[in-house]
């Protein structure tokens, strides 16, 4: 049973080689710099896309970012709860980033200011969350990484 | 890509799209038998190679279209898929199968069936290998985004936007091969149920089932089949959707612009020489951005080719003229090959109540596949087609 838990619990987290402290006060996304020819990526791409070197250095990219488009989704994936928000998020470091918004249907606008967030994006077979990253408004006072923030801020 | 010889439409065929209750090879074999028997073609032992487009319904598809018109066992059957552009990719390799010399007559078949094959009250996926599917997304949305940031850039509205589907369906009102048809009112379309914002249902394509087949050939075959009005493909191209995983203008669409750039040069024929287009208006969005990605006017100017009477009935190019995908609907394998064979009837002048008058002599069409992160899309395939009788 325990190890039954165990396996469960592995697949409540999208990928670790996405988020960099994801249960801490402080994650981060993982840019992955190629050792070769300097472009940064996000997700992992191995080799790198551009000169197929396969050796990298971990970046932590900026938490901060602006939102270039979004919508709210009230038809969705089967097996998705609607509505949920999602749209294009561009961070200093020249890369665009699709994820989830957390927040109210109707409140985003285009080229506002988002921050990273972890929370659940989807559910698994098992019907429990699987979390990941996700943006939402700086300002949101109700979200549990509260002092994280108020740091990075 | 670069013709080797010339080569000839001589026949198609296609179903009346809509919610089917039979299986895609029954649709798809509809499509091709008409497309067969309007080439002159009443033998089974005929044609010498088919591509079968379908999206989502299976293996070995075309095998299973074909096998009951005794078309298996003396011909490769090739089955084609990427997404929504698998039917117009499917005629693009019979084309170049004839251009090539490999056959003097070949078929493309597109065909799908959504009904029997999908969960109701879902959008369409990309693969769940896909990043951004696991973090939910889903192509209505990704077209959301694009209309959002463009209403946002340029300060158009969602009445704007809805007009695109009451010019199509107004295209289609007496199409007997469209779905949704006839006059409806911006309110109408606006009004209705918010699929994802600002797309409201009215402003996006039908989830259908049909089947589209075009018959190609050699000019040799064009004389030995009889072909009295045989349409010359002037070009064909299919494109992949180039990867970026940075900040860009998602209110431009960098594959659709460089397949019509390749379009254009290998044609020899301008934007301002298109007679028709049948492009992907999935969403009304779509429309209004490939006026400008097709160079049909100006960048930036895409509302008011629109609004000026530009994309319709008298105006510099009838854009949809069957209705497009707004009034069709759209079953992901097919739509490729059913704009080809809407495009050659109105070439034919074989459309009584919505014909496009002169006869069309240059037409084009634009279909669009997959949903792939860091692409605008991951297929794009385009074909140029021209009457020289």
């Amino acid at each position: 049973m325990a190890d039954k838990e165990t396996a469960k619990a592995d697949i409540t987290f999208f990928s670790p080689e996405l988020v960099g402290d994801p249960e801490s006060s402080s994650p981060y996304l993982k840019g992955y710099r190629c050792k070769n020819c300097g472009q940064l990526d996000f997700p992992k791409l191995s080799p790198c896309p551009n000169c197929w070197g396969e050796e990298f250095e971990v970046v932590k990219l900026s938490t901060h970012g602006k939102l270039y488009s979004f919508s709210d989704i009230y038809i969705g994936q089967a097996g998705m709860a609607t509505p949920y928000i999602f749209g294009y998020i561009d961070l200093p470091e020249n890369l665009r980033i699709f994820a989830q918004l957390e927040g109210e249907p109707g409140s985003f606008q285009c080229d506002e200011d988002v921050v990273l967030t972890i929370g659940e994006v989807r559910k698994n077979k098992d019907g429990l969350p699987i979390n990941s990253y996700k943006f939402k408004k700086p300002t949101d006072k109700n979200h549990k990484f509260k002092v994280w923030h108020s740091v990075s801020e | 890509m670069k013709f080797q010889r010339d080569v000839y439409i001589a026949g198609v065929g296609e179903t009346k799209f809509g919610k089917h209750d039979v299986e895609y090879d029954v649709l798809g074999r509809a499509a091709a038998l008409q497309a067969l028997r309007q080439s002159n073609i009443h033998r089974p032992d005929i044609v010498q190679s088919a591509y079968v487009g379908n999206g989502t319904n299976g293996i070995v598809t075309g095998q299973t279209v074909l096998k009951d018109l005794g078309m298996c066992g003396h011909m490769p059957i090739i089955n084609v898929e990427s997404a929504c552009s698998a039917g117009g990719m499917a005629v693009y390799m019979a084309i170049r199968d004839v251009s090539t010399g490999f056959t003097d007559v070949s078929i493309g078949i597109g065909c799908e069936n959504h009904t029997l094959h999908m969960q109701s009250g879902t959008a369409f996926a990309p693969a769940m290998s896909d990043i951004e599917t696991m973090h939910g997304a889903v192509m209505t949305g990704k077209y959301a985004m694009r209309a959002k940031r463009y209403m946002y850039e340029t300060g158009a509205t969602i009445e704007d936007l809805a007009m695109i589907t009451v010019k199509n369906r107004r295209h289609a009102t007496n199409n007997p091969f469209a779905w949704f048809k006839g006059e409806i009112s911006v309110d109408k379309v606006v009004n209705s149920r918010v699929v994802a914002s600002p797309l409201t249902l009215q402003q996006c394509c039908g989830i259908a089932d049909g089947a589209g087949a075009v018959v190609v050939c050699s000019a040799e075959m064009v004389k030995k089949l009889g072909i009295d009005k045989p349409i010359r493909v002037a070009g064909a191209v299919v494109q992949s959707g180039p990867f970026h995983n940075r900040p860009r203008d998602i209110t431009g669409d960098d594959i659709t612009e460089s397949s019509a750039e390749q379009l254009y040069a290998e044609s020899g024929i301008g934007p301002e020489d298109v007679n028709i287009v049948e492009l992907h208006d999935a969403f009304t969005i779509a429309e209004l951005l490939y006026y400008e990605c097709l160079g049909l006017c100006p960048k930036g100017e895409g509302l008011k080719f629109l609004r000026d009477g530009n994309a319709t009935h008298g105006g510099k190019c009838v854009v949809s003229p069957r209705g497009g995908m707004l009034s069709y609907g759209h079953p992901i394998g097919a739509s490729g090959a059913a704009q080809i064979a809407a495009n050659v009837k109105q070439m034919r002048n074989q459309c009584p109540g919505y014909q496009v008058e002169p006869a069309p002599r240059v037409a084009m069409s634009h279909v669009t596949g997959g949903g792939l992160s860091g692409t605008e899309h991951a297929a794009c395939t385009m074909h140029m087609l021209v009457s020289d009788w």
